[in-house]
């Protein structure tokens, strides 16, 4: 019954159906990948060097000979894995913080947050930079960086949440029944306060995946011939002077709509969790 | 006598999800010059989407689908906006309730008075602006030009009521519409603010609907009553007529909904209690004092001061008072969930004053309150089943079954029927809410209950049946009760002694009947005054008119 209900909402939004399609293009080429790409992502073939679009490689060919295609549809593992790894890692640890911080006001709360404050105010790609010059040119250093970056975000939303939550006379009436502090904490906050940051999720891999890219075209990325948008664009860049337009021209496309098809489902996911929407009995 | 305002058949209703649901129903009444005209319904009878369609003001995608609304014999209905707007405030007023929501936080509220005047009838500012003032002193503001000069947050609950009552009046129009214009104002305000604002009708020769669901206003007010339930007028007749002979089986139901029960004598429990010589107290506070500090302005409010009770076993003790008198600190303290500042309060023998909160938790199964607001008190995301099962689980049992069947049980115990255990709480009606929290207080068999307000913000019929559920819990489990409020009228249904509450202290004690009936402290007398009985008040008969057009 909810299911139906779903999935009618769902295919009355185009903007959804939009969302949905580009997610399953993506999963389809993160598990069934090798098995559709004739080339190999990563081994260089000299005599075939900058070739344009052709039947042969429907997306060319890059400097070192490597087709375009195969690695686009690669690189969609390593992207996805890093984003959603950093996100979902940000969100493990960033929802307990947000959760006690929230609930227990005090000195330790306030320099947690300032701690927050300072990662924030950091400019991204210089601490990108920092760290990954710290800890080596590696994917997952990468997405402990963006792990970092994204943790501050989910405490904020969660602790935002609490703050009001926990003036609801739910939390006393909750009290009055013998509940401790953690059973207010994690069978009545919690849940009540995890709408904003489940949308948050699609929205930040979304933004993880800009980074990622952003990171990897400044050089703080992960190394070539790793397979990955931001670094494809990055390397195709210096090609652009030539006329050879097709190199960073499809990772770039790559990118955008990955972040659209993030951006999109978050925001139905918005409207989907809007209280106001469902519907009463009477 | 021709009537003012004519309704002829209206219909208007809202689209929703593409079909029509008409909220008024073929209304039709006359509003004569010079009348005040009753209009009672519960939530949901349509009578606030009446107000609204008059000032040509449906919200969203509400519209006037058939029938006549006539304005000195014009007819209202497909004025051009412009022309309506001519209409609102300069010849139809409306004072809608909770003032401090429509009036204009960055605006002075002098100002906002003198711009409806200076819309309607282009007077300059200056003199705009004396008007604002002279009508602020008339409808009783003290101080009336430095008042003018504030801004709404300045003002208290009564004021911003009255502020909002002269911008309706500015203009002078001549039919005013008060949607339940008095609602969350104290009785003693709300007395002073209806008065008040009759008495100027009265003059000035205005014709009024009062819109309400107090039948005790009516009874006070009102010339006529018409009763809507469903979009439909049930009931229209002269106020007295329908206060001795109410036509309809639904107008008899809220007639005898809104009475009080039966005296102290035959209340439940009654007799138990007075035939055991020796009382003994469950519950005994002793100089109960909690100070509130106001970090801003670096003051300290004593919202508990000094105060002493006690109840007995089997015994309902009502605390009455105004909002801020202190009352529901009170039950807070008792529960824990304020820390009192000096007193004691000594539980079944016991002084539980200094107990931490890990020795008190094993009480909590034998104090219990049932909340104000009986939704915020709910998780919104616990179904029904959860909710009540909730103490059992952290304070009895652990064996599903128990708990299960126990839920049943009170459930049963508050008339719920138990296939709304699967519900979520938003899908309950408010009386569902109120018997919901209920439910969940009485789960583990407490000692002590403490009702916070449980009759506030309910339909007269809904409340009636609440207090019906708590006189049954009395004769049936010999309940200990703490009953806050300030509806004194449930309090003569159902408590046994009462308690005034003024300003944190405890001003008069005795038992129910005595102190209603001989109230010795100023405050007490003032309380009781400002009850609105349902019963026309002896030499207030008002000249009927004639009505031709029906």
């Amino acid at each position: 019954m909810k299911l139906v209900d779903c999935i009618y909402r769902i295919a009355k939004r185009p903007a959804a159906l939009i969302g949905l399609a580009l997610l399953c293009i993506q999963i389809v080429a993160v598990l069934f990948g090798p098995l559709m790409t004739p080339y190999s992502p990563v081994e260089a073939n000299p005599l075939e060097t900058l070739q344009p679009p052709s039947l042969q490689h429907l997306l060319g060919t890059d400097v070192s000979g490597m087709d375009i295609l195969s690695r686009i549809v690669y690189a969609t593992r390593i992207n996805l894995l890093i984003s959603i790894g950093a996100v979902g890692a940000a969100f493990m640890v960033g929802v307990p913080i947000g959760l006690l911080v929230g609930y227990y006001r005090g000195p330790v709360s306030g320099l947690i947050m300032r701690i927050f404050d300072f990662i924030q105010a950091f400019p991204v790609f210089v601490l990108g930079l920092a760290l990954v010059s710290v800890l080596g040119q590696e994917i997952w250093n990468v997405a402990i960086v963006l792990a970092i970056l994204f943790t501050p975000m989910f405490a904020r939303l969660i602790r935002a949440e609490v703050l009001s939550l926990r003036e609801r006379p739910f939390v006393n009436a909750a009290r009055c029944n013998g509940a401790t502090d953690a059973v207010i904490l994690f069978r009545h906050l919690l849940p009540n306060a995890l709408t904003a940051s489940s949308v948050q999720i699609s929205i930040s891999i979304g933004m993880a995946i800009l980074l990622t890219a952003g990171l990897s075209f400044i050089g703080a990325g992960v190394r070539t011939p790793t397979p990955e948008w931001g670094l494809m664009v990055s390397d195709g860049a210096q090609q652009m002077i030539l006329g050879v337009w097709w190199d960073s021209l499809f990772p770039g496309l790559a990118i955008v709509l990955s972040v659209l098809c993030f951006a999109l489902l978050g925001d139905e996911l918005k409207t989907l969790f809007d209280p106001s929407s469902v519907r009463r009995r009477r | 006598m021709k009537p003012i305002l004519e309704l002829q058949e209206l219909t208007a209703g809202f689209e929703q999800d593409g079909e029509w649901v008409n909220v008024l129903r073929s209304i039709t009444f006359g509003l004569a010059e010079n009348e005040i005209l009753g209009i009672v319904g519960e939530t949901g009878s349509g009578k606030s989407v009446l107000a609204r369609a008059i000032m040509g003001l449906l919200p969203g995608n509400g519209r006037i689908r058939g029938g006549d609304i006539r304005f000195r014999g014009k007819s209202l209905v497909g004025l051009k906006p412009s022309e309506y707007r001519k209409i609102r405030g300069s010849e139809i007023g409306l004072i809608a309730t909770n003032a401090k929501a429509l009036l204009d936080p960055v605006e002075r509220v002098g100002n906002q008075i003198a711009r409806v005047l200076r819309e309607h009838r282009g007077v300059q500012w200056d003199l705009a602006k004396q008007a604002a003032i002279d009508l602020l002193a008339k409808v009783g503001i003290r101080d009336p030009a430095e008042r003018a000069e504030s801004y709404p947050h300045q003002l208290s609950g009564g004021m911003a009521q009255r502020v909002i009552i002269a911008m309706a009046l500015v203009a002078q129009p001549q039919v005013l519409l008060a949607d339940d214009a008095t609602l969350g104002l104290d009785a003693t305000v709300q007395v002073q603010v209806l008065d008040m604002m009759v008495e100027r009708c009265r003059q000035l020769g205005l014709s009024v609907i009062l819109i309400t669901h107090d039948l005790g206003m009516v009874a006070h007010y009102c010339d006529r009553v018409a009763i809507v339930r469903d979009g439909q007028i049930v009931e229209l007749k002269p106020v007295s007529r329908f206060l001795a002979a109410p036509e309809s089986e639904y107008s008899r139901e809220l007639l005898e909904s809104a009475k009080p029960k039966d005296s102290e004598a035959d209340m439940p429990g009654f007799e138990v209690r007075s035939k055991s010589a020796q009382p003994d107290a469950i519950l005994a506070v002793q100089q109960l004092t909690k100070i509130f500090a106001t970090p801003i302005l670096n003051r300290f409010v004593r919202a508990v001061d000094d105060v002493s009770f006690s109840i007995d076993r089997g015994e309902t003790l009502a605390l009455v008072g105004e909002s801020g008198s202190g009352k529901t600190t009170i039950g807070q303290c008792l529960v824990r969930l304020l820390a009192p500042n000096s007193g004691k309060i000594i539980f079944d023998g016991q002084d539980i004053t200094n107990w931490t909160e890990g020795q008190f938790r094993p009480l909590r199964r034998r104090i219990q309150i049932v909340f104000q607001e009986p939704y915020l008190a709910l998780n919104p995301r616990w179904r029904v089943f959860d909710l009540i099962a909730e103490p059992l689980r952290l304070l009895l049992y652990r064996d599903r079954k128990k708990i299960t069947a126990r839920v049943h049980a009170v459930l049963e115990m508050v008339k719920l029927p138990i296939s709304l255990t699967r519900v979520f709480p938003n899908e309950l009606t408010a009386g569902e809410q109120k018997r919901l929290g209920i439910a969940r207080a009485l789960a583990t068999e407490p000692d002590l209950l403490i009702f916070d307000e449980p009759t506030t913000a309910l339909d007269i019929r809904v409340r009636a049946q609440i207090i019906e559920l708590v006189r049954e819990l009395q004769s049936r489990t010999r309940l200990s009760a703490l009953y806050i409020t300030h509806d004194l009228n449930s309090v003569r249904s159902l408590a046994h002694r009462v308690a005034v509450m003024n300003r944190g202290r405890i001003v008069e004690t005795g038992p129910t009947a005595q102190v209603f009936s001989q109230p010795e402290q100023p405050y007490t007398k003032a309380l009781l005054s400002a009850e609105l009985p349902i019963e026309r008040p002896a030499g207030t008969e008002i000249a009927q008119y004639e009505y031709n057009h029906e």
